[in-house]
């Protein structure tokens, strides 16, 4: 192998960010004697190891793209070698993970100060050990090599994230959303184990360039039924519709800044395994992809994104509607995933349209790590001065916290999907790929198509009505508790994150064009096509242009960076108008309420905010209300009502409640057989060895 | 092959849009007074209005954040931003590429998503009313209209608007499409939803069972409220503009003086015409309970989906 000076470098810089992780897992040791300090050098090595991360993937991503990082570990088993290996894929996934975990570096500490000061070293010690495992084995299993070190890293995620689930409060909600997401999430461990053993067993080995020459003679079923399972693992990772369940519990149960990185990173984790599978592992030489698969993906991705938004507006836990988003982001990553799965070598013209739809998604992935980091974070700052999630108890927050509630509305307005900022990018363009993709097929597949896109549209009309009252009843209005009156501004260091994050999600929204760049390596080693930047900013990188991927016409081009500029003129000359022609004084006076006093109980709660969608979406709500009457005597003279009123995921109550009862059944029925005697026992044990001889034992002969 | 606009023309554009943007709700408020026989304002009402409330003083609730006085100046900037995308003068994309149908309905939303932050920041009841109900009805709104675009964008593979309305060329509506018709519909079935006009909400009114977009307005005041004013008649003749030039031709295609001329009266003839349609169903029709606005704006989802339907198949 060559080894120029720049891959040793690179190597350097892998060793580095290795070292860092390790020495901040190790200085949860430091706890013993106090615990705020392993604290402080835990956040601060993680620091330096997604420094160090963030440098290594870009220098592969902007370095020689046909020079894959290797690097074989040493021999730790003695039936597989393993080895690091990090292409542009892992470099651009190390690269989200690196961006975002920066971010949560510098906001721990703080948060984690300020929202429970009386933890105890225990506590603290596992936090520190839970964050450094947590993202080197993200950035770890994004650069495997092979496929154990992948499923090692996978199960150490998963682990570390556990850890920091059940490690923020000591109640028992937070237990059981830990043990539903371990439960939720090793079931799709086991999918991939199924998935990667079936390819392990027939390559012989665990490298991954084994297993891509392995899948290279599969018959379509099977390479089919593989990707499916790893489908399947993957999606509940990612929280994807109906395997989502676990995902708004657990998420929100986590200090904030990991609660950031879980849904900003770790399902972008997943959504990687998907495009490793599909685009390289399981990949035919040359045919294109089983159709099935992209359409799979294209149904859930919409399903997702349609359900999760809905969802969300009807949460009045800050943090479990952010969750709740994540719902909604993946399913839009994975509409674009869909859509270049359904592409791949389908289109006559070069193949650029695959490439748009892989763009939107990966560029997505970036733009949802940094805008839902950035909300998370925010989030924390509200949770950690007020000690409250309930919107309902918030309120009046923007006058106490300015930055905090600048900084959400920042994000907010990306979630929405609103130019000019990063989020309106990547869903133009996964607008752009869906029209593209209904304009190549005709009959029911383009119809679909469109359709996906209308259901696009409505998300982010929803997500924007969503974020008005998040933001809304959080931050604006009169504060509705004790705890909202008194809240401050959030620390410097956490503000410092926030504004990290806030300057991606602008410079991703202003000038994509440089960040396409980036794309560059990953969409072309994929598709084994053009890149990125050469299909979308042929026309320079201030504008966003279509132009290649439809024959014959002028194709659509925007300039996010002219409209930007346009805004700021704008903005300046009503800057002028608003303050009037002459200048009149500004008075201070209360809120028209008709002539009474206002007080905070006459603004508009989210539960109200949010009625009419509810009402609209009745059907698929199914909302469930109780009114309670108490009368004085007669039933004409109320004394007081009581309102309860809910809405339950239709996934929990029509899918995991009715498998749950089936399981609750089984269990019964088996203990009423159980009849405590050995000999009774022993006659099961002999009779599942009979049958299992019969079903098996027959064909070996 | 068609010439592209320069940067000028579009600014140019954008700048006449604002200014005859008031005329536009003016016109509207004249031919409804005559249709219900009342003599009614002066076509200039609205600019003497916008004149006066430039030159007042401003009141501000107490509970409103340093965020309330930002609020109309943000509307403003991105309704007008959106005029700098509607072709008005001549078709043909943009030489310098600012942005296509898409950015236009970004822009249009991120104007209503502040507006509606705007109404919740003074803490009043009224406010959330009308954040509540107008963040109910443009989410069921935007996807048909996009689904609109989409059927005449699909045949021409572009969403930009300068480069539809070329692709449209002279054609009359006697070389339409039936998907063009239905399209058409649903875009008339929206039009009132997207200007804030009855059956979906009423204009007229500060009343708290009819209002969603002047409710949202009620504690702005002064130069404040004349912005968000100003953004709302912009906000109006952008979406007329939208449709003329998805559905109607633009068929001069020089730079002369001539030409623009040419341009600009077949524009105004257009708004004007569909400022009539608009005139009229306000005054035949009683605006509708809130809870039957999503089945009205569920014909305009069929006609649509009927419309790409019949473009596709």
């Amino acid at each position: 192998m060559i080894s120029s000076p720049n891959q040793e470098l690179l190597l350097t810089g892998m060793l580095l960010m290795a070292a860092c992780y390790g020495a901040g897992a190790l200085s949860s040791l430091l706890a013993r004697g106090s615990g705020r300090l392993a604290l402080v050098v835990a956040h601060l090595a993680a620091l330096g190891g997604a420094v160090a991360g963030l440098g290594v993937a870009l220098g592969v991503l902007l370095g020689d793209p046909h020079h894959a990082l290797t690097q074989t570990l040493p021999d730790l088993f003695p039936f597989a070698r393993l080895s690091l290996v990090v292409d542009a894929l892992s470099a651009f996934f190390l690269l989200v993970i690196s961006l975002v975990a920066i971010a949560a570096a510098i906001y721990g500490p703080a948060y984690l100060r300020a929202h429970s000061p009386d933890a105890g070293p225990a506590r603290q010690g596992a936090q520190a050990l839970g964050l450094n495992l947590f993202l080197g084995c993200m950035a770890f299993l994004v650069c495997a090599g092979d496929a154990l070190t992948f499923l090692l890293c996978w199960e150490g995620m998963t682990l570390a994230s556990y850890v920091l689930v059940v490690s923020d409060d000591h109640n028992g909600e937070n237990a059981r959303a830990g043990l539903l997401y371990m439960v939720m999430t090793h079931g799709g461990t086991a999918l991939l184990f199924v998935a990667f053993l079936t390819l392990t067993e027939r390559a012989g080995a665990f490298d991954f360039a084994a297993l891509r020459a392995a899948a290279v003679d599969l018959d379509s079923t099977t390479r089919t039924t593989l990707f499916f399972l790893a489908l399947g693992g993957f999606a509940a990772k990612a929280g994807v519709v109906p395997l989502h369940v676990w995902l708004p519990r657990a998420h929100p149960a986590a200090p904030s800044h990991v609660s950031a990185l879980m849904s900003g990173v770790m399902l972008k984790v997943a959504i990687y395994g998907i495009l490793r599978f599909a685009f390289d592992l399981l990949a035919p030489v040359a045919a294109p992809l089983p159709l099935s698969w992209g359409w799979t993906v294209l149904v859930v991705g919409t399903a997702s994104a349609v359900l999760g938004v809905l969802y969300a507006l009807q949460q009045h836990d800050l943090k479990r509607l952010l969750a709740y988003h994540s719902v909604e982001n993946v399913g839009i990553i994975l509409i674009g995933v869909g859509l270049a799965l359904i592409l791949w070598r389908r289109e006559s013209a070069g193949g650029a349209l695959a490439t748009v739809a892989l763009t939107a998604a990966l560029l997505h992935t970036v733009n949802h790590a940094a805008f839902k980091g950035l909300l998370f974070l925010a989030a924390g700052s509200v949770l950690c001065r007020t000690h409250v999630r309930n919107m309902e108890e918030l309120g009046g927050l923007a006058r106490r916290m300015p930055w905090t509630a600048g900084l959400f509305l920042l994000g907010a307005i990306a979630i929405s999907g609103l130019p000019p900022l990063n989020g309106f990018v990547s869903e133009w363009l996964t607008f752009q790929a869906l029209l593209g993709a209904a304009n190549r097929f005709h009959g029911p597949a383009g119809l679909g198509i469109v359709f996906s896109a209308a259901m696009l549209a409505l998300t982010g009309g929803l997500a924007a009505a969503c974020f008005v009252k998040a933001f809304g009843v959080t931050f604006l209005g009169r504060a509705r508790s004790a705890h909202a009156e008194h809240a401050t501004e959030a620390p410097p260091s956490m503000i410092a994150a926030m504004v990290w994050l806030a300057v991606l999600c602008v410079a991703l929204g202003v000038a994509p064009g440089y960040a396409l760049r980036l794309l560059d390596a990953p969409t072309a080693a994929l598709l084994h096509g053009p890149a990125a930047s050469a299909v979308l900013s042929a026309r320079g990188p201030l504008v966003l242009s279509t132009a290649l991927t439809t024959s014959g016409t002028h194709g659509t081009a925007i300039s996010m960076t002219l409209i930007a500029a346009l805004l700021i003129a704008l903005a300046a000359l009503a800057w002028v108008l608003r303050r009037g022609l002459w200048r009149g004084a500004t008075r201070s006076a209360p809120t028209w309420a008709c002539g009474m006093r206002p007080t905070a109980r006459f603004d508009y709660t989210a539960t109200a905010f949010a009625k009419p969608l509810r009402l609209v979406f009745a059907a698929l709500y199914r909302p469930r209300r109780a009114v309670i009457r108490e009368t004085a005597g007669t039933p004409y003279v109320l004394a007081r009502i009581h309102y309860a009123g809910e809405v339950v995921d239709l996934a929990e109550t029509q899918i995991y409640h009715r498998v749950q009862r089936g399981i609750t059944i089984l269990a019964r029925t088996i203990r009423l057989r159980s009849t405590g005697r050995i000999h009774g026992y022993i006659g099961f044990v002999l009779g599942a060895l009979f049958v299992a001889l019969l079903v098996f034992g027959v064909g070996t002969r | 092959m068609t010439i592209e606009s320069p940067l000028w023309l579009k600014l140019l554009e954008m700048v006449l849009l604002v200014l005859f943007a008031p005329l536009v709700t003016g016109t509207i408020q004249k031919l409804k007074a005559r249709l219900q026989c009342r003599q009614g304002a002066g076509v200039l009402q609205p600019y003497h209005d916008l004149a006066k409330l430039f030159r007042k003083s401003t009141v501000q609730a107490d509970t409103a954040s340093g965020l309330f006085r930002l609020i109309p100046v943000l509307v403003l900037a991105a309704t007008v931003a959106a005029g700098a995308l509607v072709p008005v003068l001549r078709a043909g994309p943009s030489a310098l590429p600012l942005g296509d149908a898409l950015l236009l309905l970004g822009l249009l939303a991120l104007a209503r998503f502040l507006t509606a932050v705007g109404a919740l920041d003074a803490g009043g009841a009224f406010g959330g009313m009308g954040a509540s109900r107008e963040m109910t009805i443009a989410p069921l709104v935007e996807p048909v209209l996009m689904m609109v675009v989409f059927s005449t964008a699909l045949s021409a593979g572009s969403t930009d608007l300068g480069e539809l309305a070329a692709h449209r060329g002279t054609s009359w509506i006697f070389a339409w499409h039936a998907a063009d018709f239905l399209g058409f519909a649903a875009m008339l079935v929206l039009l009132p939803a997207e200007t804030g006009r009855i059956p979906v909400d009423n204009p007229d009114t500060h009343l708290e069972l009819t209002m969603l977009h002047e409710g949202m307005l009620l504690e702005h005041s002064g130069p404040g409220l004349g912005c968000m004013l100003l953004a709302s008649h912009t906000r109006q003749i952008v979406t007329l503009g939208l449709v003329a030039a998805l559905f109607f031709p633009i068929a001069v295609d020089g730079l002369g003086v001539v030409d623009l001329l040419l341009g600009a009266g077949a524009f105004a003839e257009k708004i004007l015409l569909l400022a009539i349609f608009l005139a009229l169903v306000e005054s035949s029709y009683a605006k509708l309970r809130l809870f039957r606005v999503p089945q009205y704006l569920g014909i305009g989802f069929v006609c649509a989906l009927t419309a790409l339907a019949l473009r596709i198949l």
